[in-house]
């Protein structure tokens, strides 16, 4: 009785979207990763370290969507591309910031595409006016009962009025403001130059603090001589 | 535009690194200039209380919402389906054959490995 071991010749490497060129034998050729992981190896990798980040991929999927349906269409398929994508990906890289560009990607070439929204307005020319605003204080008397009115908004508010800004706005104050990204990832992520995020990230501010504030006075919860400037 | 007191960094100048000074974006040296700006200056202090109030409201009012269980166990499994295929398509194929040259057996090292999925 014999046993004859086959390797079979051309099999492309593991997790290459790209097929081997026909008749190679290549082995895996998959440089920076540990050599030889295995498929099963790989795959506990992945549940290990992407798996764990399921709900922040989705909640940022939610707010990009804005739909609970899309934004598990839009989570699976990131998942199934990073998990195609991960024999590449360098230990030790930022796996977080990796995900969400893989989610960003996926969001602008296809369900922004598919969604068929109104196209954001322009968002790209630098404006002086948020950093003129900025550099003004504000009335006095106004900050402390601002601040004690936006405690009182209910999630759901929040989530709305951060819904409404335009997509760049909306994406660039999220990955800042909930997610904590650096601005040198957020660019990373965003596919944008440094200045382009912070200009984003400073006029999606700005008006969500009018919206929020807006918000409030009509809930009540700030009364409107309060917010007369 | 200024609080009227004499600082070593104009009020209009903190005002508009704010946010920089918020996100920790400035260097070190930055930092210490406005650290020391703030410490001084009332009205710039509490115009950054509210940035800062704002940022914290927004982190802690957006998060929390989790994938649906479904949505977990749907990945897993085709995360699962995909390993599985590619782990066929690079294992060793073992040829068993009998007396005559006849195969009895072939498997692969996949097969006779036990699958644990792991839930969560």
């Amino acid at each position: 009785m014999g046993v004859v071991a086959v390797t079979p010749a051309g099999t492309g490497a593991p997790g290459q979207p790209e097929p081997s060129p026909e008749g190679t034998v290549i082995a895996p050729n998959i440089a920076n990763q540990d050599v030889d992981e295995t498929p099963e190896q790989r795959t506990a990798r992945f549940e290990r370290d992407a798996m764990p980040l399921l709900d922040q991929l989705y909640a940022a999927a939610l707010r990009m969507t804005r739909n609970p349906a899309d934004a598990e269409d839009l989570v699976q398929e990131t998942y199934l591309k990073a998990y195609g994508a991960f024999a590449s990906f360098r230990t030790g890289t930022n796996l977080r910031a990796w995900l969400y560009r893989i989610l960003t990607n996926t969001y602008i070439n296809g369900y922004r595409k598919r969604q068929r929204q109104p196209l954001a307005q322009p968002t790209e020319e630098i404006t002086d006016w948020q950093l003129a605003r900025a550099a003004q204080h504000t009335s006095s008397g106004l900050r402390s009962a601002e601040m004690d009115a936006l405690d009182q908004l209910p999630d759901s508010d929040v989530k709305d009025a951060l819904s409404q800004l335009a997509e760049d706005f909306r994406m660039a104050v999220y990955l800042a403001d909930v997610e904590g990204f650096a601005y040198k990832e957020i660019a990373e992520i965003m596919g944008t130059p440094i200045g382009t995020v912070m200009s984003r990230l400073h006029r999606g501010r700005k008006q969500l603090r009018d919206m929020l504030t807006g918000v409030a006075r009509e809930r009540g919860f700030l009364r409107d001589a309060e917010v007369a400037s | 535009m200024s609080c009227g007191d004499p600082h070593e960094t104009d009020c209009s100048q903190v005002l508009a690194e704010l946010w920089l000074f918020l996100d920790h974006e400035c260097d070190r040296e930055r930092r210490e200039l406005l650290q020391r700006h703030l410490d001084e200056c009332g009205p710039c202090l509490e115009e950054y209380g509210l940035e800062e109030h704002l940022k914290a409201l927004l982190a802690r009012k957006c998060r929390g919402d989790h994938a649906p269980d479904a949505l977990k166990q749907r990945l897993r499994e085709s995360i699962r389906q995909i390993m599985v295929r590619q782990a066929i398509l690079s294992a060793e194929v073992t040829v068993t054959r009998a007396e005559d040259g006849s195969i009895v057996e072939v498997s692969t090292a996949v097969e006779s490995r036990t699958w644990s999925t792991t839930e969560g």
